[in-house]
């Protein structure tokens, strides 16, 4: 699903990541955290053709990204799915004309897209509120609208950047839970959080941490430890070691 | 198709959210056509001016005092059948004394000359206005200076070709300068008109980014685009021109009297075609650069 091969990117001088490596296969979970500025939203943007490539190569979901073609990336972004960091919403416009937007863009008719609409709406407790303007709701609601437009589409792929991050931790943990169902029916899912109580949440996830670009912590051997890493495993967090065998059920 | 007509009715729909940049556009749009509307009725209606006199040739010729009157109208009667001719005034000598007498005394008659009225010294004469084709002018103006000379009784001809001059050189210069400033003046409302809408298109990149993160294909992002930068070009120099229009139909005569006795003339089709095409489809062109990759 994701396979990602000593992956570099900087802007200007300025490194923002630094020879990353890991593989994810369908339905896993990989939790990416590190301090502010370690390059999280990098990796995901690079990662999801928002960025280009300039070392090293990614394949996300069978998709070289650095031969990638600009026509293609539609098509790339028709499985992969992303929740912003800064929700990328359209501010002008109802809840319900964001959440539908990917589905339009599919050319889905309206009774399809409205059922699906709902659902997505309901499950980020949305659905009383799909009339209002984007303008008018809060902060935590203009994020579930990004994360009911992200799985709106039922993508392959998440990648979701502080999806929670201005929620509360009821809420922020309802959210996880949604994921985790995505998980189940085979969806992929990389989040970026600061968050310990949502990795914890999920003891069979994924771990990695990054450090000014670099891979310095992981939880399983997917992860290629480069000669910045720790030894360290990320015990704190839980053994996600312990389920390598899903690894082999990837094409 | 179906998703064709749902983009471009969305896109309509996307002009009531931010109705005001819209019509900001369109104002500006219409203005421009409507100054460059303006500037070319200017034009144009000078080149019709000049028109109107180009190639008028105009001959007076005098008979020798004494000939018969019949033989002279039944010339003059002839003279219409010449080629370019446009119209004749013309004097018995009866008529050019009673002419003559007007001039001298308003309220006086052949009163003044009654002596005359018998011996009449004044010849038949006939001012004949043409106007001839531009080529072989020359042959023309010699060909027909020998004619009238011919004529039996024909004293004198003269012409005054000088009227002519101006109009000729108009011609010459006019196909090398009246299209070319109508073709210049349409592109540069076009390129203007396509500025405008690529600008306006910018308050849309917001918009333009979030349909491309969500998967949208290149096309169905510039469509709604295209069209209304499409729109927005026709229908602001369409405004424009029926503004010129209703205006033009309140000051068409304004200058119509003598001597300058213009007649303000109205766009022709070709120009009116052009100040619809260009900024329609430069309109077009600007909704299409406005969507940067
Ligand atoms: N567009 C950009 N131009 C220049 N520098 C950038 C840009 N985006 C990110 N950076 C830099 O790259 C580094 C990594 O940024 P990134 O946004 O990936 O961090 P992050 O891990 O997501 O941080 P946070 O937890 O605060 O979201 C930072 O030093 C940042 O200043
Ligand atoms: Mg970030």
């Amino acid at each position: 699903m994701i396979d990602v091969r000593h992956l570099s990117h900087s802007f200007g001088p300025h490194p923002a990541l630094q020879d990353c490596s890991f593989h994810l296969s369908r339905g896993e979970v990989l939790f990416l955290t590190g301090p502010s500025g370690a390059g999280k939203s990098t990796l995901l943007r690079l990662l999801f053709a928002d960025l280009p490539l300039q070392r090293g190569e990614a394949v996300v979901a069978g998709f070289p990204l650095s031969k990638i073609r600009a026509a293609q990336v539609p098509l790339l972004r028709r499985q992969v799915s992303m929740v912003f960091q800064d929700f990328k919403i359209l501010p002008l416009r109802t809840v319900y004309d964001n959440i539908v937007l990917p589905l339009q863009v599919r050319g889905m008719d309206k009774t399809h897209a409205d059922r699906r609409v709902l659902a997505a709406a309901r499950a980020v407790e949305l659905e009383n509120k799909l009339e209002s303007s984007c303008v008018d709701i809060s902060g935590g609601e203009q994020q579930r609208v990004a994360v009911a437009r992200a799985l709106v589409v039922n993508p392959r792929i998440l990648l979701a950047d502080e999806p929670t991050g201005n929620m509360d931790p009821e809420l922020a943990l309802q959210i996880m839970d949604i994921f985790k169902k995505f998980q189940n029916y085979g969806t992929t899912l990389i989040i970026a959080t600061h968050s310990p109580e949502l990795i914890l949440r999920n003891p069979r996830a994924r771990i990695l941490r990054l450090d000014q670009g670099m891979i310095t912590q992981a939880n399983w051997p997917g992860a290629i430890l480069n000669k910045f890493s720790s030894a360290v495993p990320l015990a704190a967090y839980g053994g996600g070691a312990r389920h390598d065998s899903t690894e082999e059920r990837d094409g | 198709m179906r998703v064709f007509f749902r983009l471009c009715k969305q896109a309509l729909q996307d002009v009531t959210l931010n109705p005001w940049a819209q019509l900001l556009t369109l104002a500006a749009v219409t203005l421009m056509a409507f100054l460059v509307g303006i500037f070319l009725m200017a034009i144009i209606t000078l080149d019709h001016q000049l028109g109107v006199i180009k190639g008028e040739t105009i001959f007076q010729v005098y008979w020798r005092p004494g000939v018969e009157q019949n033989l002279i109208a039944g010339q003059w009667r002839q003279l219409r059948l010449l080629p370019g001719f446009a119209h004749i005034q013309t004097y018995t000598p009866l008529e050019a004394l009673q002419e003559l007498e007007g001039r001298i005394g308003r309220n006086s008659s052949s009163r003044n000359f009654p002596f005359l009225n018998e011996n009449n010294p004044l010849p038949a004469t006939a001012l004949i206005t043409f106007t001839p084709e531009a080529e072989d002018y020359e042959r023309w103006l010699t060909e027909t200076t020998s004619y009238l000379a011919r004529l039996e009784g024909v004293e004198r001809v003269s012409s005054t070709p000088l009227r002519d001059e101006l109009g000729q050189a108009w011609r010459t210069v006019n196909s090398y300068v009246l299209r070319p400033i109508i073709l210049f003046l349409t592109l540069i409302l076009g390129l203007v008109v396509g500025n405008t809408v690529r600008l306006a298109m910018l308050s849309k990149s917001q918009e333009v980014e979030i349909l491309q993160l969500v998967g949208a294909f290149d096309w169905y992002i510039r469509i709604p685009m295209l069209v209304i930068g499409g729109l927005q070009g026709l229908v602001g120099s369409a405004l424009a021109l029926f503004l010129l229009r209703f205006i033009h139909l309140q000051i068409e005569q304004i200058l119509n009297f003598p001597p300058i006795l213009m007649e303000i003339q109205f766009l022709n089709l070709q120009t009116i075609v052009l100040m619809l095409a260009l900024p329609t489809l430069l309109g077009i062109v600007g909704g299409w650069v406005g969507i940067k990759r």
